[in-house]
């Protein structure tokens, strides 16, 4: 509320108060200074700082309390926040707080809003310099305090982020540490995967049944981190098909996954020596809907007679529909996501099912590139520190020590 | 009430009844409905595609002045001429149409996928992966009230053997022999409940559907019941 | 050329992306918002690739198999009034037929295949049944303790909806937890070796 809106408050809550004491002055004498408005004091110690990790266009103005807090007549129940650009130039009121905060963050990055010159917009480098006021439950606001000023600045490096940092930047380099152990031949022992021989033995059926495979890459995004996951194990199955001659059947349902299933498939058949039995119409794109899509899939299921499904990438609802209807047609499935809320149904309906990380795992394996399996063993050397984290937790919890619980504390601004 | 004269709910209705025959087995009027499904859906998802992403986020960028009848705020506003960055991109990626340009899309696809893994680098660190640890760093000896709760001590002692052998279960580099495999077993018995219980959850969610179908035919379609 | 410039704009652009993350400024939230925005537009070009894909794949159907040659035409002669309805941004409103196709086929089509998991459900828990494993037990015994919660059995259901919040807020939370460090660290490690070129195979492979 500006100054302009309060006078005629000011002047009608003394009118009343002249009103009641004119009725009361009847029957005895009031006290003169009864009808004078007392004004509270001013908030104290105003303080102007940068607001911390970001883009430079927001201050912090704090103050402790006005000492008529909690006072009678003159009790204070917010404070009101002014700014300019000039220590002497026009203020104007860009917030009020109530009694109990004594911070406010002001500014904006928008310049333009709605079409208007945005009036919380601050300039980055700019100073501003801020009056506060305390307010009385009647609206009586005090006098000014004296201006102070501040400085909005942009910062280089979010501070609150560093222990992200630091974590990240121990697990890359453990990562690099391991693909470069690969590189240098060194041998890294990885136990086999159920799911591996699972696939093998899925493509084998095919081609002895002498009819196609399916394969489904979820309904996520093409370069999801699954789907991605999904490529190259797409890639080993195509290989397959190209030396056993079956077709591998790839109906997708997002375009740029459509053009990075084609690549894959076709450099499969390149690779396996087939180029002649690679077909595109093998891999179309299908419809970007949800359901659609899966009405298309399920027709595929039936109308080809696919020996072997394969599941693989970032699977939403449709999981269990496609699951479910591979599983009626008596076809072998495989599947894999890395989705907790769609494993329940991949588990219940198909024959093998590759839990969460596993999907990766099995992506590196089947790639063959010793490169890909050495971050494995980084992911590994990452869940035993996950483990110590947790086994120091629980023994300084249990103590009734919290420090370590706070160091994993989460809340940043 | 009474059954309902517009054209659409019949076709809805038929549509419904079509799908609901694919559970006997597949016949020519779930093919039907599937083909044009697939061919109204798909070409529903284009035009979306041009009229809400397209002509908004770039063609009003580059040009705004075209937008001025069907979007008068943005057809004010500078031009953007960072915006020539996914055009040309959109061009390369279209360049697959061609034999001979196909490897030009490779650069586009190269930007979609280097700036997706980038920001899943930071992505999943930041909003799961930390709060996961935090929520795992409990006490073994649990205190509700001030004394000492059995049930809650039980339920921490769970909660830590199941964080603890769920992780050892995804282990990859060691064998699952020993100690190391019963920790791993009970890893994927405690995966089974949980998938168990993700299961019975979801059943409620899903009749619920399907109630909501039930509604659509006798309520919309052949008006018995009211909605 | 062909093969390393996709992998230096891969490494840079996950570079870039990742230290964005890390800083505050105007120019870093500018890549942000403007990556993203591209990343969007790129799809719909994408999205034309695909229509001829399936335009491609219709048509070849129609031509070459006369099984397939009814079905073949109604996806195309949908998709053709589709598009037609859809040519100008002013039937986008209620009523055009675009959205009345929207809301008559595709939503109630939608609907329906959506409500068929309700059938599928069940079908799925009988075949985990049939399977006799000890796994498969103990999921389905766990989600017939779940499921039960919904059936009023007096003085059980009582001592059940203890029992259910306890499953899920006790093992399936820690299994959970397993699930998600496990996936995120896959995640992070997949990410770095995107960004470092050695895993490839989206560009086609080696």
């Amino acid at each position: 509320m500006d100054r302009l809106k309060l006078i005629p408050l000011i002047v009608l809550s003394a009118l009343l108060v002249f009103i009641i004491n004119a009725d009361a002055g009847a029957q005895e004498e009031a006290p003169a200074d009864t009808a004078e408005i007392v004004k509270p004091a001013p908030p104290q110690n105003v303080r102007v700082v940068d607001n911390p990790n970001d883009n430079g266009h927001y201050l912090l103005i704090r103050w402790d309390p006005s000492p008529d807090e909690g006072k009678g007549d003159n009790d204070v129940m917010g404070y009101n926040i002014y700014r300019s650009d000039k220590p002497d130039g026009e203020y104007r009121q860009m917030g009020t707080m109530p009694v109990g905060f004594y911070e406010y963050e002001d500014g904006s990055e928008e310049e333009v809003l709605a079409g208007e010159k945005n009036l919380e917009y601050m300039e980055i480098g700019e100073t501003y310099y801020y009056k506060l006021t305390s307010v009385t439950p009647q609206d009586v606001e005090s006098e000014f305090t004296e201006p102070v000023s501040g400085v909005p600045t942009a910062d280089w490096f979010h501070a609150g982020k560093l222990s992200y940092f630091i974590a990240l930047f121990l697990y890359i380099s453990l990562v690099l540490y391991f693909i470069k152990a690969a590189k240098s031949g060194q041998k890294l022992y990885i136990r086999p995967l159920g799911g591996i021989e699972a696939i093998d033995n899925a493509i084998g059926r095919a081609t002895e049944m002498g009819r196609p495979i399916l394969f489904v890459l979820g309904t996520g995004t093409a370069s999801d981190i699954a789907t991605i996951a999904g490529y190259t194990i797409l890639g080993r199955v195509a290989r397959k098909t190209a030396e056993y001659q079956i077709p591998v059947l790839v109906p997708v349902n997002e375009p740029v996954m459509m053009s990075v299933a084609q690549e894959t498939v076709r450099n499969a058949y390149i690779e396996a020596g087939r180029p002649d039995l690679y077909d595109e119409k093998n891999i179309p794109y299908v419809t970007a809907m949800q359901f659609p899509y899966v009405a298309a899939v399920n027709g595929i299921m039936i109308r080809e007679k696919t020996a072997t499904n394969f599941y693989m990438g970032l699977f939403h609802a449709e999981a269990l529909l496609l699951a479910e209807t591979g599983a009626t047609t008596g076809a072998i499935q495989i599947s894999g996501t890395d989705q907790p809320s769609q494993l329940p149904f991949f588990i219940a309906a198909t024959d093998f099912t590759l839990i969460g990380e596993e999907l990766y795992a099995a992506s590196a394996y089947l790639s063959g590139q010793p490169l890909l399996l050495g971050p494995l063993k980084a992911q590994d050397y990452a869940k035993a520190l996950l483990i110590v984290i947790m086994v120091i937790g629980l023994i300084t919890m249990t103590i009734g020590w919290s420090f370590w619980y706070d160091l994993f504390s989460t809340n940043i601004t | 009430m009474g059954i309902s004269g517009d054209i659409w709910v019949w076709i809805g209705a038929f549509l419904t009844f079509s799908i609901m025959s694919f559970l006997y087995k597949d016949n020519p009027f779930y093919k039907f409905a599937e083909h044009l499904f697939v061919g109204v859906s798909a070409a529903y998802w284009m035009c979306m595609g041009i009229w809400q992403t397209l002509v908004p986020n770039l063609i009003a960028k580059l040009h705004p002045p075209v937008v001025s009848e069907i979007l008068p705020a943005a057809s004010t506003k500078p031009a953007e001429y960072s915006y020539i960055i996914p055009l040309v991109l959109g061009i390369m990626f279209l360049m697959r149409l061609s034999p001979k340009g196909a490897w030009i899309s490779r650069w586009a696809l190269a930007f979609i996928v280097g700036t997706t893994a980038g920001s899943y680098l930071t992505r999943y660190l930041r909003s799961d992966f930390l709060g996961q640890i935090q929520y795992s760093i409990i006490p073994l000896i649990s205190i509700e009230d001030g004394s000492f709760s059995f049930v809650g001590t039980i339920s921490n002692i769970i909660i830590f053997l199941g964080v603890f052998c769920g992780l050892i279960y995804f282990f990859f580099s060691k064998e699952h022999k020993g100690t190391f495999g019963v920790a791993s077993k009970v890893g994927i018995y405690i995966l089974m409940i949980t998938f168990g219980a993700g299961f019975g959850y979801t059943v409620m969610a899903r009749i619920s559907l399907l109630v909501g179908r039930m509604q659509f035919i006798f309520g919309d379609w052949l008006g018995i019941i009211s909605r | 050329m062909k093969k390393s410039l996709p992998l230096g704009i891969v490494f840079f652009a996950g570079v870039v992306m990742f230290f964005q993350h890390f800083i505050p400024t105007d120019q870093s939230e500018f890549i942000y918002k403007y990556a993203n925005d591209w990343l969007i537009c790129i799809g719909v070009y994408a999205m034309l690739l695909g229509i001829w894909s399936l335009i491609r794949v219709t048509l070849h159907k129609a031509r070459h198999d006369p099984n397939e040659r009814f079905y073949a035409i109604v996806t195309l002669v949908s998709m053709g009034i589709m598009i037609v309805a859809g040519w100008d941004v002013d039937n986008l409103r209620a009523g055009s037929l675009f959205m009345n196709m929207f809301n008559y086929i595709l939503i109630p089509v939608q609907a329906t295949i959506f409500s068929l998991l309700a059938f599928y459900v069940a079908s799925a828990a009988y075949r985990a049944f049939r399977a006799r494993t000890v796994l498969a037990t103990l999921l389905l015994f766990t989600a017939f303790v779940v499921m039960l919660r919904m059936i009023p059995l007096g003085y059980i259901s009582e001592l059940n909806q203890y029992l259910v919040a306890w499953i899920l807020s006790v093992p399936n939370l820690a299994a959970k937890r397993a699930i998600i460090m496990g996936v995120g660290l896959g995640m992070m490690a997949t990410s770095i070796k995107i960004i470092l070129g050695i895993e490839r195979q989206y560009l086609g492979g080696d």
